[in-house]
């Protein structure tokens, strides 16, 4: 990027030079026209010499910059997920030697997580270097309580816009004086200033790739900052999560969590499928915008053509597309040009005989063409990665745990997928080290949390869809991952480990999820949520609808529970008197509740908000953390608000481990090239370490303290 | 607004209907003057497209040392060189400098006599003459340049357009037929080529998927019933020419796609295609080299121009 600047300042005064000595020339006393060219001729063979010799000198001082000055450097790579148990375990059998290498010189030490320890939380703990408090960010799902309990994504909030001009079918924003239509925006929620701030206003360089909590991405004041957004990024229909889209023959048209299953149907061997696109927000009557497509198919050969807007892919039986263009037309009134929607994803053709099945990946932001779409910082940041490397996942949650879970995707099909994301994100990672100078780098890697949620089973307990010889081969694929993560590690030591302060970390650890605990059902058994049939804190009215004239807490998202205080929730009834020993009340049952199964107790620990949070948003926090015993979580159903008649039941989904559980149950690891001095480090240290290693001071608001010798 | 929004929407719809209008006469009449250009044209590339290749093969061959983007400089430049002395030697100089003297003075006519009404209105008219015959006098040089500024441009093309296929790489084959779906088709096994999906059948083509496992220039064998047409694909990493398409006989086609001969008259394939990959380079790759050949011909043209004395 220096490198770029200096040029384009030395080719500007190229540029001034050119233009002095042609006005030179013009003012010239008349000359014969020979003459004239001549002269003209050698004045331009002067300037390009002028050129050619200010290029030398630009690049000459370049290398002298590179060589001489670079700035402190330092490396993080973010794990999700990387478990501390299963990391000592794997370094003990001498399966991680790079990790090991670092803990046996005392740069090894299990890092205390967030309360609770899901990864918007526990990551906006690493980037703000402060508690939810500060942050705002306490769960996956937040309730407005202005509208009772209503929930929403806790990490990003889009504002609708204005309506535009009413014309024809279409509502035009007219973004320009006098009309200054807004437009509808996303805005981040999450609250405190990220450390890299104190960075960029230093100077120092920031390259940041796939953080989780931070879309759409921070902007950087001083423009030393890139940064890829990460967890939290939206597919091309808006969807968090990733919506796939599946086409099977026999298939009802159905929408489920995480996509859309339709039928295909074959007149002969042909059949056309209709690609979901974006919702044209521009027309009165918003609609999605489709994408026609032609399949053949060839029983015998189990093969299938596919055809769309010019381009096609041949595919046989197992096999995968590469990354294919979507380009959905938006159509505008018949005065202004269609916009368009840009958008990538990849065929998966898993099965042509007996039965066609067709998976389509979620339609991701195409990468060179965001059009419109801001997934970096700066916006072209993105697309000078896809000029370099072409096009790649570029959604939040790329690993499809949701087609897993859906019965789309066998084992096999996850592993591959989960692994192709990892391969991607590798070559990634290999072009963050080559357009990394000095500063901060800091890498993400998801594949160690969602291949975890999904093959983790270290139970002597049933697994809920595998057999015990299948649950152990696939928690073999954990071990494999990490062993493999253990090699990146390595590359980067080589690479950096004598010139850099090298971090390893994870945001929380992992546990199998084998039983499931439903805490509205709990509060409804002890009387909190009434009447005794509701069936959802959501439903408004009607049969199974909650009294919240009856009603005085209730639980929402993974781990919080809420008091229905009064003069906070709309039908708000506990008063500020009552409220803490209602909370003291609650806490001290909760730690009593036990599994009918097999008597073991289920909640570890109650943590009151008031007391485990600082900060300005302390208030809009859920007012208790309930942290679950190892291989138990919410239910399910309690994380949207549904009451189910079974407090506690086993966890049959495939998503079989978790780690939203009491925090000292599940802590992250941090490892480092430098010995660590702290005897229990937490990840809002981490933001204040990374400043002092790079020599920024760390500001008072962070109360994490500085570990590394 | 509404009333606005009603104006713009049918203006718009009008100056639709307008456009497409031109578009289909010019097409009409592009298609009636095509059947008296392509007898001509198709047999004039006949005879000059073996002549073309065989020439840029020496060119290409002679600059295969260097590296393609200054082999694209050196070309781009002589190519300038050459244009200027063809336009210096079709054109007539004199009636040019002539034309262009005529266009000084009428616009010094008209800023010296601005309040005289009748010579400035006879100044416009004059200066409108006097462009209208320098354009004329362009229109002679450029009708005989832009021939084998054509053939040139396609030698360029076929080789900085696309890149041959890597070792390892895959790519698309599609075979166009007359009559689709009649046919009996396969494609024979080639070494060095493997063949990862037989030919599927779409709406007017078949299509293979193939892969490229080792580098050379190969005849992909076609059976077509009981016909046999090739088609060459190259694989390796230099710059070499690639044929995406071999066509039927049609002057256009035969312009931009000049290494393969022409297929039979006879035979039911239309044209066979191969997807190569876009060349990538900012400076010689897919569409930006026919920037770089511009520029850098017209600003070696517009240097040499007063050493050589040539008038445009």
């Amino acid at each position: 990027m220096k490198l770029m600047i200096f040029i384009h300042a030395t080719v500007s005064s190229m540029r001034v030079r050119g233009l002095h000595a042609c006005r030179d020339t013009a003012q010239a006393p008349d000359k014969s026209g020979l003459h004239f060219a001549l002269g003209s001729f050698k004045m331009k063979l002067f300037n390009v010499a002028i050129m050619a010799l200010l290029m030398t000198v630009a690049v000459s001082c370049r290398e002298a910059h590179t060589s001489s000055s670079l700035g402190p450097r330092v490396v993080v790579v973010g794990f999700d997920g990387m478990d501390p148990r299963l990391c000592v375990r794997l370094m003990d059998e001498g399966k991680l030697p790079n990790l090991a290498k670092m803990r046996d010189a005392g740069g090894f030490k299990p890092l205390g997580t967030s309360i609770p320890p899901q990864s918007p939380v526990a990551w906006s703990n690493f980037i703000t270097g402060a508690n939810p408090g500060v942050h705002g960010i306490f769960d996956f799902v937040h309730r407005d309580p202005s509208r009772q309990c209503a929930p929403y994504y806790s990490a990003a909030e889009t504002v609708e816009g204005d309506l535009g001009w009413e014309v024809e079918d279409f509502n035009v924003p007219l973004n320009f004086w006098p009309f200054n239509h807004q437009p509808t925006q996303t805005l981040l929620r999450r609250e405190g200033t990220p450390f890299w701030d104190y960075l960029d206003e230093a100077g120092v360089n920031v390259h940041i790739y796939d953080i989780p909590a931070n879309y759409p991405p921070s902007k950087s004041k001083h423009g030393h900052m890139c940064c890829l957004s990460g967890m939290g990024t939206p597919d091309l229909l808006g969807s968090l999560g990733g919506d796939s889209q599946f086409f099977g023959e026999g298939e009802r048209s159905r929408t489920v969590a995480g996509g859309y299953i339709e039928p295909i149907t074959f007149s002969g061997d042909k059949a056309k499928i209709r690609l979901l696109g974006p919702e044209h927000t521009f027309l009165q009557l918003p609609e999605r915008v489709t994408i026609d497509v032609t399949v053949y198919r060839d029983i015998k050969q189990k093969s299938a053509r596919l055809e769309w807007q010019g381009q096609t892919i041949l595919l046989k039986e197992g096999e995968w597309s590469d990354w294919c263009r979507l380009d959905y037309e938006l159509r505008m009134p018949p005065f202004m040009p269609a916009s368009h929607a840009k958008g990538i994803c990849r065929f998966y053709l898993q099965q042509v005989s007996d039965r066609f099945r067709l998976y389509v990946t979620p339609i991701n932001i195409d990468p060179s063409d965001p059009a419109g779409q801001v997934i970096s910082e700066p916006e072209d940041f993105i697309t000078d990665i896809s000029d370099a490397l072409g096009l790649f996942y570029t959604t939040g949650f790329q690993e499809d745990h949701k087609a897993l879970s859906n019965k789309i995707f066998a084992d096999h099909e996850y592993h591959e997928q989960a692994d192709y994301v990892l391969e991607e994100r590798l070559t990634l990672f290999d072009y963050a080290k080559q357009t990394y100078d000095d500063g901060l780098l800091f890498f993400y890697f998801s594949s160690t949390d969602l291949q975890a949620h999904m093959f983790w089973w270290d139970s002597d307990k049933k697994h809920p869809i595998r057999s015990p010889e299948m649950a152990k081969k696939y928690h073999q694929v954990v071990e494999d991952l990490y062993q493999r993560m253990d090699g990146v590690v390595g590359q980067v030591l080589e690479e950096y480990g004598e010139t850099a302060t090298v971090l390893v970390m994870s945001d929380h650890g992992f546990s199998t999820f084998r039983r499931q605990f439903n805490l509205n059902t709990w509060l409804r058994q002890e009387g909190y949520i009434l009447p005794a049939d509701c069936k959802s804190i959501l439903r408004v009215s009607g049969k199974g609808s909650v009294d919240w004239s009856r009603t005085t807490a209730y639980g929402l998202g993974l781990n919080g529970l809420y008091i229905n205080l009064q003069g906070r929730e709309k039908f708000g009834i506990v008063t500020r008197r009552k409220r803490d020993a209602m909370l003291e009340e609650i806490r001290e049952k909760l730690l009593k509740v036990r599994d009918p199964e097999d008597g073991h107790l289920i909640v570890k620990e109650v943590y009151r908000t008031d007391e485990v949070y600082h900060g300005p948003m302390t208030g809009d926090a859920p007012d208790l953390i309930v942290g679950y015993y190892r291989e138990y979580r919410a239910s399910w159903s309690t994380s949207l608000g549904d009451i189910s008649d079974v407090m506690v039941s086993d966890n049959t989904e495939a998503w079989s481990a978790d780690h939203c559980m009491a925090a000292d149950e599940v802590p992250g690891v941090v490892f480092s090239n430098k010995p660590i001095l702290s005897a229990a480090p937490q990840l809002i240290d981490l933001a204040p370490t990374i400043l002092q290693a790079l020599q920024v001071s760390p500001p008072a608001l962070m109360k994490g303290k500085i570990y590394l010798k | 607004m509404d009333t606005l929004g009603k104006i713009l929407v049918d203006g718009a719809l009008a100056a639709w209907w307008l456009y497409e209008a031109i578009i289909a006469v010019l097409m009409a009449g592009f298609s009636a003057l095509n059947v008296v250009l392509d007898p001509v044209l198709s047999t004039v590339l006949r005879v000059l497209n073996p002549i073309a290749n065989i020439a840029g093969d020496v060119v290409y061959g002679m600059v295969s040392v260097l590296s393609p983007a200054w082999g694209l400089v050196i070309i781009s430049a002589i190519t300038g060189v050459v244009m200027l002395f063809l336009f210096k030697y079709t054109s007539n100089q004199t009636a040019i400098v002539a034309s262009k003297d005529a266009i000084k003075a009428n616009l010094l006519a008209l800023k010296l006599y601005k309040d005289e009404l009748r010579v400035t209105f006879l100044s416009q008219w004059r200066l409108l003459l006097a462009i209208a015959r320098l354009q004329w006098h362009m229109f002679k040089p450029v009708a005989i340049v832009i021939f084998p500024m054509l053939v040139g441009l396609s030698q360029m093309g076929i080789r900085y357009q696309w890149r041959a296929l890597r070792s390892g790489e895959q790519a698309y084959v599609h075979m166009y037929l007359d009559e689709p779906l009649s046919h009996e088709v396969a494609l024979e096994p080639v070494q060095g080529v493997s063949v990862e999906v037989p030919a599927m059948a779409g709406e007017q083509d078949y299509a293979w998927r193939i892969r490229a496992t080792e580098s050379g220039r190969f005849a992909l064998k076609f059976l077509v019933d009981s016909e046999m047409i090739e088609k060459e694909l190259v694989v390796g990493d230099k710059l070499e020419r690639v044929s995406v398409e071999r066509a039927g006989a049609n002057w256009v086609t035969q312009l931009f796609h000049p290494i393969e001969p022409l297929l039979p008259s006879s035979s039911p394939v239309s044209r066979i295609e191969i997807k190569y990959p876009d060349r990538e380079s900012w400076f010689y790759g897919s569409n930006y080299w026919v920037l770089t050949f511009f520029v850098i011909s017209m600003l070696v043209a517009l240097v040499l121009a007063p050493v050589f004395k040539v008038k445009f």
